[in-house]
């Protein structure tokens, strides 16, 4: 089979792109295949880096147009207010510049993640004790929200008032060690 | 200086031949990236931020009850010494830009090295000889439990521990294991084993480089997702694979010593010959050799030869060590001279050690 792209070469690289209206398979030569910047495969079995697999993001997964237009048109994405840097730009170098870029880009990262992680967006790994504790302290808030929903279902009046209390003095103690815990969080 | 002398200040502690499979696993590392809050990751940090990093790190582990911690501003550093630390993987070639503002902190035995200001503010890596993913995660986790007390670390509930590279977010924890697996190499299986490991979320490459190309036939296995697995989970995944690659490869040079156990002793004893006597050792020669003779001691063929030659010249034949050996800068013909005389004379003392030890 000849490249789709030089129809010169033999085509030797499988390329499929996976678009909003379904994926689209074409035969390329190595040589079209890297210069369609969109090359997935490497002969030298080096793994894919960051940026290049971040670099046709947009291209790859925003839009079925090619890859150059797409570029040219896309947004900048929202900026980090503390390292200036854009999601676009962001997609461009494959790093974050600080620790607020994760917080400005919230909303994208699950596919940013889903892509990189082999499907996962969501840690569940080791905390640091004050966030564990954090943690384990606001589950148990919601708990206790839950049970006293219930308990005022079922006019369980001076039950949910105690459920109440004791939400409150949770709540106060997660304040207390949000102090040490990460700022933005604080008001949530 | 004699050869011994300074290989004995030379050699890290992962270097020495010891701990489970360590005929075929030579190292196991642990890295843990971890950052400070308030602060721009380096890729965007200003000097100051660099040094008040810097700063508040260096502090907080000189003053920890651990004693015999060593602190080295790389800007400080000579440029040899600054590659020998990277010959000797205990800092990044990316740490050793003096613009960066990098700086590291070993531990005496050097198993325990702290990166300052590389791609993260900080990165926690333990390394130990042979299979010991388990003690070398506890090492660093201990470091880790300490620094989260003394530090304010960028941590998110959702994303974890907050990295400048996205495929480190989460755990920010990359475990791999070095294995030299000659067998699976000469029977090409390990181009046919590769492809497999990756789909299974792990990364296999050479571990002298990024390529494909693996000298010594020294491969790295790490794991490739931080997110979405437990430490722990990914432990005992990359322990599994490493597990099935020792299996492997101990079948094949099974099965390589009765099919054809005249061809691979010619092989292996010729290797020896090669490091033995050549005057102009080229270093992919030389890692080719090496891991020869070391498959003929684990193979039993090649008596005489202690285990740990491959571990420590395959680090004291690259070019910052031979340039500190020779005790000047070396052309790249010189250095293929220094490093047959290198080889030669880390030969013939093992050859006088046992002497010593048939007359005692």
């Amino acid at each position: 089979m000849l490249c789709d792209n030089c129809k010169e070469r033999p085509a030797s690289v499988i390329f499929t792109q996976e678009g909003m209206g379904g994926s689209t398979e074409r035969h390329l030569c190595e040589k079209c295949a890297f210069q369609t910047q969109m090359f997935h495969f490497d002969p030298n079995q080096e793994p894919l880096s960051i940026q290049q697999f971040l670099s046709h993001w947009f291209g790859g997964s925003e839009s079925i147009q090619p890859f150059q237009q797409t570029r040219e048109s896309m947004p900048e994405g929202p900026t980090c207010p503390d390292c200036q840097l854009t999601f676009r730009k962001f997609l461009d170098i494959g790093k974050f510049g600080c620790p607020t870029c994760y917080e400005t880009f919230r909303e994208q990262l699950p596919r940013v993640f889903s892509k990189l992680h082999n499907g996962h967006t969501t840690h569940v790994g080791k905390m640091p004790e004050s966030f564990n504790e954090r943690f384990s302290l606001k589950k148990k808030i919601e708990e206790i929200r839950l049970k006293m929903q219930e308990a005022i279902e079922m006019e369980r009046f001076e039950d949910a008032a105690a459920l109440r209390d004791e939400a409150k003095a949770l709540k106060d103690r997660l304040a207390e060690c949000g102090n040490g815990g990460e700022g933005s969080d604080v008001n949530q | 200086m004699s050869i011994n002398k300074f290989m004995k200040g030379a050699v890290a502690g992962w270097m020495t031949s010891h701990g489970e499979h360590s005929d075929i696993v030579m190292s196991t590392r642990i890295r843990l990236a971890r950052n400070l809050r308030g602060y721009r990751f380096p890729i965007a940090f200003t000097a100051d931020e660099a040094q008040k990093v810097d700063a508040q790190v260096s502090a907080a582990l000189l003053t920890s009850d651990e004693k015999g911690y060593a602190y080295m501003k790389m800007s400080e550093l000579p440029a040899l010494e600054r590659h020998v630390l990277v010959e000797k993987h205990l800092v990044s070639p990316q740490l050793t830009d003096v613009k960066r503002h990098g700086a590291v902190i070993l531990s005496e035995d050097e198993t325990l090295s702290i990166m300052v200001n590389e791609e993260d503010h900080i990165r926690i890596q333990c390394i130990y000889p042979g299979f010991q993913l388990e003690n070398a995660y506890e090492h660093a986790d201990d470091v880790d439990n300490y620094l989260e007390n003394e530090l304010p670390y960028a941590f998110d509930e959702d994303f974890g521990y907050l990295t400048s590279c996205p495929s480190n977010t989460g755990t920010g924890m990359r475990a791999s294991v070095m294995m030299h697996l000659p067998a699976l190499t000469i029977t090409k299986q390990i181009e046919r084993i590769i492809p497999a490991i990756t789909r299974l979320g792990m990364i296999v490459r050479g571990s002298y480089g990024e390529g494909s190309e693996a000298p010594g036939n020294i491969y790295q296995v790490s794991n490739q997702t931080t997110l979405g697995k437990t430490e722990g989970e990914i432990l005992s995944d990359l322990k599994n694979v490493a597990l099935r690659l020792i299996a492997h490869e101990r079948r094949s040079r099974e099965l390589l010593l009765s099919k054809s156990r005249i061809a691979l002793e010619n092989k292996l004893f010729r290797s020896l010959g090669i490091i033995s006597y050549a005057r102009l050792l080229p270093s992919g020669e030389a890692a080719r050799c090496l891991s020869d003779v070391r498959l003929g001691i684990d193979l039993g063929i090649i008596e005489d030869v202690d285990m740990s030659i491959l571990n420590e010249l395959m680090i004291f034949m690259q070019p910052g060590f031979l340039q500190q050996y020779a005790g000047a800068e070396l052309t790249a013909e010189e250095r293929d001279i220094f490093r047959a005389d290198l080889f030669r004379e880390r030969l013939r003392s093992e050859q006088q050690i046992e002497e010593n030890n048939n007359e005692n």
